[in-house]
């Protein structure tokens, strides 16, 4: 009798953690998924520009606002938000803000040519064996991680972005390092 | 005296066999490879290994394994590399270890309370509670008995 009660019990309570956890999972937004690197340091890298003027390492951008675009010229939703980027990179451009394209597989050449026809005035840089992006947890392109001042990710946009919410998390990690 | 030393004989050669079936065998790189890619879940693809899929994606990760199986890193090692950027997530299986091993757990759980209840409800069927006559019903019976022995005389 007070086993068949418990078990009734512990049923029920299954079943509400089922229901749950479900509502929790359609409440979140499939364009922020957190996986292992957010509120972590972002994984350091040292990566070819693309236009082979150097390199860029992600300890020279230290104290800054750093977003980080992976893209790709085959991935029609990089060119989708391509112009949102522009005008952002524009707005910011003489900021604390630092836009890193990272060219993602693809060859140089190719990646280049995207570019120069985009009008991507921010740094661009190429990863070749996918190392970087890999480390970042990325899952294709478009996608935008935001690094704070303080070298963490603090967020990650899965998808073509759009301006609001671009212009949103950049204005929260400039708030964040302006009260630091 | 000979089949005994045929048989003994025999159960040398047996237990020879399998010493030498069982003995450790060193694993070689490919096939650490592949241990680790079957493992590793392909990121932009259906339910896919990495090792079975055939996506740029798949073959960059392959890369990284097999360079890391070169640089003498172990197979954790370069498990962990892609855990700490995708989280339990990235593994086909989740490991019993973290939360994602309550998907082990749970049905095992489960099923061990669904045995408990069912085998509760057929001992209670099987061996119902004793129901007898309340003690004013037994002395109606009794008083009723000796009315009728009385009047058959």
């Amino acid at each position: 009798m007070m086993l068949a009660r418990i078990v009734r019990i512990a049923a029920v309570v299954a079943i509400l953690g089922l229901v749950v956890t479900l509502a929790l999972a359609f409440r979140r937004d499939p364009h922020d998924i957190r996986t292992g690197t957010i509120g972590k340091p972002a994984p350091a890298f040292a990566l070819d520009r693309l236009d082979g003027s150097g390199k860029v390492a992600l300890a020279d951008l230290s104290g800054k606002v750093v977003v980080m675009n992976f893209f790709a010229s085959w991935c029609l939703p990089c060119t989708q938000e391509n112009p949102v980027l522009v005008r952002v990179y524009e707005r910011y451009r003489a900021s604390d803000v630092v836009m890193v394209g990272v060219n993602y597989q693809e060859s140089r050449d190719n990646g280049l040519a995207y570019v120069q026809r985009m009008g991507m005035g921010w740094t661009t840089v190429a990863d070749d064996d996918g190392r970087v992006a890999f480390s970042y947890g990325v899952f294709g392109p478009p996608e935008t991680f935001f690094i704070g001042t303080d070298g963490i990710i603090a967020g990650r946009h899965i998808g073509p972005i759009d301006e609001e919410t671009l212009v949103t998390a950049i204005e929260k990690l400039r708030g964040q390092a302006a009260s630091r | 005296m000979n089949g005994r030393v045929v048989m003994a004989i025999g159960l040398v050669a047996l237990a020879a066999a399998l010493l030498f079936a069982a003995r450790p065998r060193e694993v070689t790189a490919d096939e650490r490879i592949d241990q680790i890619t079957t493992e590793l879940r392909c990121p932009v693809c259906q339910g896919l290994s990495v090792k079975d899929s055939t996506s740029e994606t798949a073959r960059q990760m392959r890369d990284i394994v097999a360079q890391g199986v070169r640089e003498g890193k172990s197979n954790a090692e370069i498990e962990a590399e892609f855990r700490a950027a995708y989280g339990d997530w990235i593994f086909l299986s989740p490991p019993v270890s973290s939360w994602g091993g309550l998907v082990w757990l749970v049905p095992v759980a489960v099923l061990g309370a669904g045995v408990l209840f069912v085998s509760g409800r057929l001992r209670r069927v099987e061996a119902p509670e004793p129901v007898g006559p309340s003690a004013p019903q037994v002395a109606a019976l009794r008083e009723r008995v000796a009315r009728e022995e009385a009047a058959e005389g």
